[in-house]
């Protein structure tokens, strides 16, 4: 009577499916000359997933689409990494298995350790320590200082700062009524946002800044009550970007680029041609999985990697892509309309806001429809301290999709 | 030969994913369906914690109880639900003074409150779990 | 907690609504944007096949190889046999200046990429191919040569065609540039102001003066109840301009015959009024100006002036001057359509497209593009052209034993200097060959300069082209 044929298992089978007819490619790909760690490991990795989506469902008692969404949206970047650079790929894979369990991690901490919302000056205090790091062992990496390199590895603060400011910000607005007494509050609010926004500014990471912005303004206009503080927001921020236009001359750069990239072609524009050129290469069905030249975009396996994708599997995948990233979005949004738990609640639109903008501000940068930031997808691009906070973010959605309004302790005991 | 599977796979995987993308909207259209707006009158209820969608039949996810609760699998209960493992008069749930029971109506496969078989009448408090077949409600007392 | 679930549906519907500008960019990108932006020559893909095969190689007519490629070390090399003489027909396949001419426009064909259909891709992905297909030309190298050496030392363009089937034979466009020389000369190529990229032949606009009667006149035989005769007093005024013959000279009492041997300025433009602003449109539309003209290499579109001018400037329309404005080889179609029955047909560069293994790819046939007057007026006009040649202002263009119809045009212009022009064909009663030339700035007249080139040109190109 109920159409059976609908359930969970369709999606995930047919990723399964995906992940499969990708090992396929990759073995005629290689078949004189077989390597077969890549073989273990991408075999080692399909069972994660697939075994993951399935605990899942068991242990969690809320959503069970973001994973599977996020799973698809890992083997599409997987592949076209692998692609243009195996090495990368590999490594590209280990992260993947890092990422899955630092989720798991994340999803556990947050539900049997209490009190994360009583931790505000905890976040603060982790935030600007961060940000010395940086600045004290920044390496410059195209353009921008947000790089430290700690035993051979690269990592990028700011990836762990954005979640920093998610907590932030649910500190803030879930502790409304201790605020409501002390005065100003709400102007040293925004000045530590926009000293992190200025800190980003002097990085030179825009694109970080400009999500940082629009997480707190979205997490602002929905549950600030002065509503007058927006409209602060705003002008503050049409000035900032006006000044900086003025006075950085990378931001001017961006925007020269932005506006006609074809007369800088052989220097300033060249990242952003070589990506339309790709785009518009790839037409709406691809070249074929290895049978196109990726290899041409500047940067193809972290920022530029949707425009490798269009080249190789059609605009019709990266408008896939697009819409995957929609319904992570959607449901995020959903999670945070379902939760009663006030922290929770702002964590749930934190992160979705987050995936929502950075995808929006990367993937509009490569086809031109906003000026170029150099951001990373999340979940597809290559990096691992990209991966790790998106699936740390992804952890903090998957607990803010369960109930956590109940005398969740009891609940759990006796359930064991 | 590369060249042609690659080829042929690229018109493949965009079929795959589209197919996923327009599985995961229909779920989630499907469980938007079904959600009616939660209208919890009364201080109790009972919650689902069974996963709606790997349940094979109409279900909602929470009940409330007001003054008084039949469960069975006929429809003149006030929860019905086509489960074989349920009776057609399987359970009571009764208000008396803020507190309430729970009381077996001769089920043939009985009614476990945490794990303990209800023999004939047993106060619930806030947070017990009631296990009918392979359906389990969560128990909240808000009074 | 109300206000704040429809904060938040705001939020996603905000995020949703930029999802979906996204997909629908891309989508508009690949439809309208993505050709132009793939055959910019920085984009690397472009010149990945050239380097896996073989281009093939373009003939002339009687199969004189002119431009062809080898494999050296791996590497391909394009010659080209004729440094200059081909410059605005093959034009070059250069990796640091891109493309132009035949090798930019049959690039596809010239490297065996077919991307008409699905199966065809198919096939090139499954089976890519190695050698391009070769290019066989209209052209006859002699006539080109020959073209190329009567033209030496002047500006401007000539056309050589086969009136009934649009073959081209030569075209000459000066200055020109050395192909095999791209990298030393590109900088005075590209910025200095005598423009020799410019292939004068299909882009060069020039006020066709004179040579614009024949239109006129077939425009004069369309009308009818129209008063053919006219008495000339050398001078006449229009709307307070004054409209002049030749040095002043009255040719007293003409028919349309007498006027066009005789070519007289104030029998066409007293002529053009009486015609109407837009029959002589029409009839000019007629001989393909205001459209755009197909043919396997970028052509500008001759201009005859849109929208209701006035008597000034529609008479000096009928003599092809104010705003009127013709290619060479858009002359050259003007004179086939006379001497072709009033047939104008489309101009062919490219006879066929041949696979290496001697299959014929691609054929281009015989097409008419329009009928600009019927055959009578066209054998009446081709009389009155033979007329111009035997005793009119086209002398110089007379051949023994042979026929020659023809028009001569003297154009002025705002650089002081006049173009000289020639248009027409021989035999008169078995026309093979028609030629336009174009003299820039010559500062003489039509008659005397241009009209030899175009004599020594249809002497030679009768005695040895293949037809």
């Amino acid at each position: 009577m109920f159409n059976k044929s609908i359930s969970t298992k369709t999606p995930r089978n047919l990723l399964l499916l995906f992940e499969i007819l990708s090992l396929v490619l990759l073995l005629v790909n290689q078949w004189d000359n077989i390597d077969k760690t890549i073989y273990y490991i991408w075999i080692a990795l399909i069972l994660i997933i697939y075994i993951s989506n399935f605990i899942l469902n068991r242990i969690t008692s809320g959503d069970n689409y973001i994973f599977l969404i996020v799973s698809m949206l890992m083997s599409i970047g997987i592949i076209m990494i692998y692609r243009i650079d195996s090495e990368l790929g590999f490594k590209q894979l280990l992260w993947f298995i890092i990422g899955i369990i630092a989720f798991y991690f994340t999803y556990f901490m947050l539900k049997y350790i209490r009190g994360w919302k009583n931790w505000g000056k905890l976040y603060i205090v982790l935030s600007y320590i961060l940000f010395l790091i940086t600045f004290l062992l920044g390496t410059r990496k195209y353009g921008a200082i947000n790089w430290i390199t700690i035993g051979g590895h690269s990592f990028q603060p700011a990836e762990i700062t954005k979640l920093l400011l998610i907590f932030i910000l649910a500190f803030y607005y879930s502790n409304m009524d201790m605020f409501k007494d002390r005065k100003y509050s709400d102007y040293i609010l925004m000045g530590l946002v926009y000293s992190f926004i200025g800190l980003l500014f002097l990085q030179r990471d825009l694109g970080t800044a400009v999500i940082f912005l629009g997480i707190y303004m979205v997490i602002q206009f929905i549950h600030e009550e002065k509503r007058m503080n927006i409209l602060y927001n705003i002008g503050l921020f049409a000035v900032g970007g006006t000044l900086g236009y003025v006075l950085f001359d990378h931001v001017k750069v961006r925007v020269q680029t932005w506006i006609n990239p074809w007369i800088y072609i052989d220097n300033k524009g060249y990242q952003i041609t070589q990506s339309l050129f790709a785009i518009a290469e790839g037409g709406f069905f691809g070249t074929g999985i290895g049978l196109g030249n990726p290899e041409f975009i500047p940067l193809a396996y972290t920022d530029f990697i949707f425009s490798a994708i269009c080249e190789e599997m059609g605009i019709f995948i990266g408008i896939g892509i697009i819409m995957l990233f929609m319904i992570l979005v959607y449901r995020g949004f959903k999670i945070a309309l379902n939760q009663n738990d006030k922290f929770f609640r702002i964590l749930a639109i934190g992160v979705s806001t987050l995936f929502g903008i950075q995808s929006i501000i990367i993937i509009g940068g490569v086809i031109k429809v906003l000026p170029l930031t150099g951001i990373t997808l999340p979940f597809v691009s290559y990096g691992g301290s990209s991966i790790l906070s998106s699936f740390i973010a992804l952890g903090i959605l998957q607990i803010s999709s369960e109930d956590m309004s109940y005398k969740e302790e009891e609940y759990c005991e006796t359930r064991k | 030969m590369y060249n042609l599977i690659s080829v042929l796979f690229k018109y493949v995987f965009i079929i795959i994913i589209y197919l996923f993308i327009f599985s995961i909207i229909r779920l989630i259209y499907l469980d938007i369906k079904s959600i009616s707006p939660v209208t919890l009158e009364g201080n109790a209820y009972l919650k689902l914690i069974n996963r709606r969608d790997s349940i094979p039949y109409k279900i909602k996810e929470h009940y409330s109880i007001d003054g008084e609760l039949t469960l069975g699998r006929r429809s003149d209960n006030d929860v019905y639900l086509n489960d074989p493992f349920i009776s057609k008069k399987h359970l009571k749930i009764v208000e008396d003074e803020e507190e309430y029971y729970l009381e077996d109506l001769d089920s043939a496969n009985g009614t476990f409150i945490n794990t303990e078989r209800v023999e004939d009448v047993v106060k619930l408090s806030n947070g017990d779990i009631i296990k009918l077949g392979s359906i389990e409600f969560l128990f909240v007392d808000r009074g | 907690m109300k206000h704040e679930n429809r904060r938040i549906i705001i939020v996603l519907a905000t995020l949703c609504i930029c999802f979906v500008v996204l997909i629908g960019f891309m989508s508009y990108f690949q439809v309208f944007e993505a050709e132009a932006v793939k055959s910019n020559s920085y984009n690397k893909r472009l010149w990945i096949n050239e380097e896996k095969i073989l281009r093939g190689s373009i003939m002339d007519r009687n199969g004189t190889i002119l431009a062809y490629s080898q494999e050296n070390d791996g590497v391909m090399q394009r010659f080209y046999k004729y440094g200059n003489l081909y410059s605005h027909i093959i034009g070059y396949s250069h990796r640091a200046y891109g493309k132009s001419g035949l090798e930019l426009s049959y690039n596809n064909y010239l490297l065996d990429l077919s991307e008409s259909s699905t199966i065809e891709e198919l096939k090139n992905i499954v089976a890519p191919s190695t050698i391009g297909n070769n290019l066989e030309l209209t052209i006859d190298h002699g006539t080109q040569e020959k073209a190329r050496t009567l033209l030496q030392g002047k500006k401007g363009a000539i056309v050589a065609m086969n009136p009934i089937t649009g073959e081209i034979y030569a075209m000459v466009s000066l200055p020109d540039f050395n192909v095999n020389s791209l990298s030393e000369d590109w900088s005075v190529i590209s910025e200095n102001t005598n423009s020799s990229l410019l292939n004068r032949a299909t882009q060069g606009l020039y006020p066709p003066g004179s040579a614009f009667k024949v239109i006129t006149a077939s425009a004069i035989l369309d009308t009818p109840n129209i008063d053919t005769n006219y008495v000339c007093q050398g001078i006449t005024k229009i709307d307070g301009y004054n409209f002049s013959d030749y040095n002043n000279i009255a040719h007293g009492e003409l028919d349309l015959s007498q006027a066009l041997i005789e070519s007289c300025n104030t029998y066409f433009t007293e002529k053009s009024l009486e015609i109407s602003v837009d029959n002589l449109r029409s009839t000019a539309e007629l001989f393909m100006f205001n459209k755009n003209i197909p043919f396997d290499l970028p052509v500008n579109t001759s201009v005859f002036p849109k929208g209701n001018i006035g008597d000034t400037e529609l008479a000096a329309s009928g003599i092809g001057q104010g705003k009127v404005l013709a290619t060479p080889l858009n002359m050259a179609m003007t004179a086939s359509a006379i001497s072709n029955n009033g047939e104008v047909m489309k101009p062919i560069l490219v006879k066929s497209v041949v696979s290496n293994n001697g299959k014929v790819i691609k054929t281009n046939r015989r097409e008419v593009l329009s009928t600009a007057v019927d055959s009578l007026d066209a054998n009446t006009i081709k009389e009155m052209m033979v007329g111009v040649v035997q005793s009119g202002t086209g002398r110089n263009a007379s051949i023994k034993n042979v026929k020659v119809a023809g028009k001569t045009g003297t154009a002025e212009n705002a650089s002081g200097k006049s173009h000289a022009w020639f248009i027409g064909f021989a035999p008169a009663d078995d026309p093979r060959i028609v030629v336009s030339v174009i003299l820039e700035e010559e500062g003489s007249t039509g008659g005397a300069s241009a009209a030899p080139i175009a004599r020594d040109l249809i002497i030679y190109g009768l005695n040895n082209i293949n037809f």
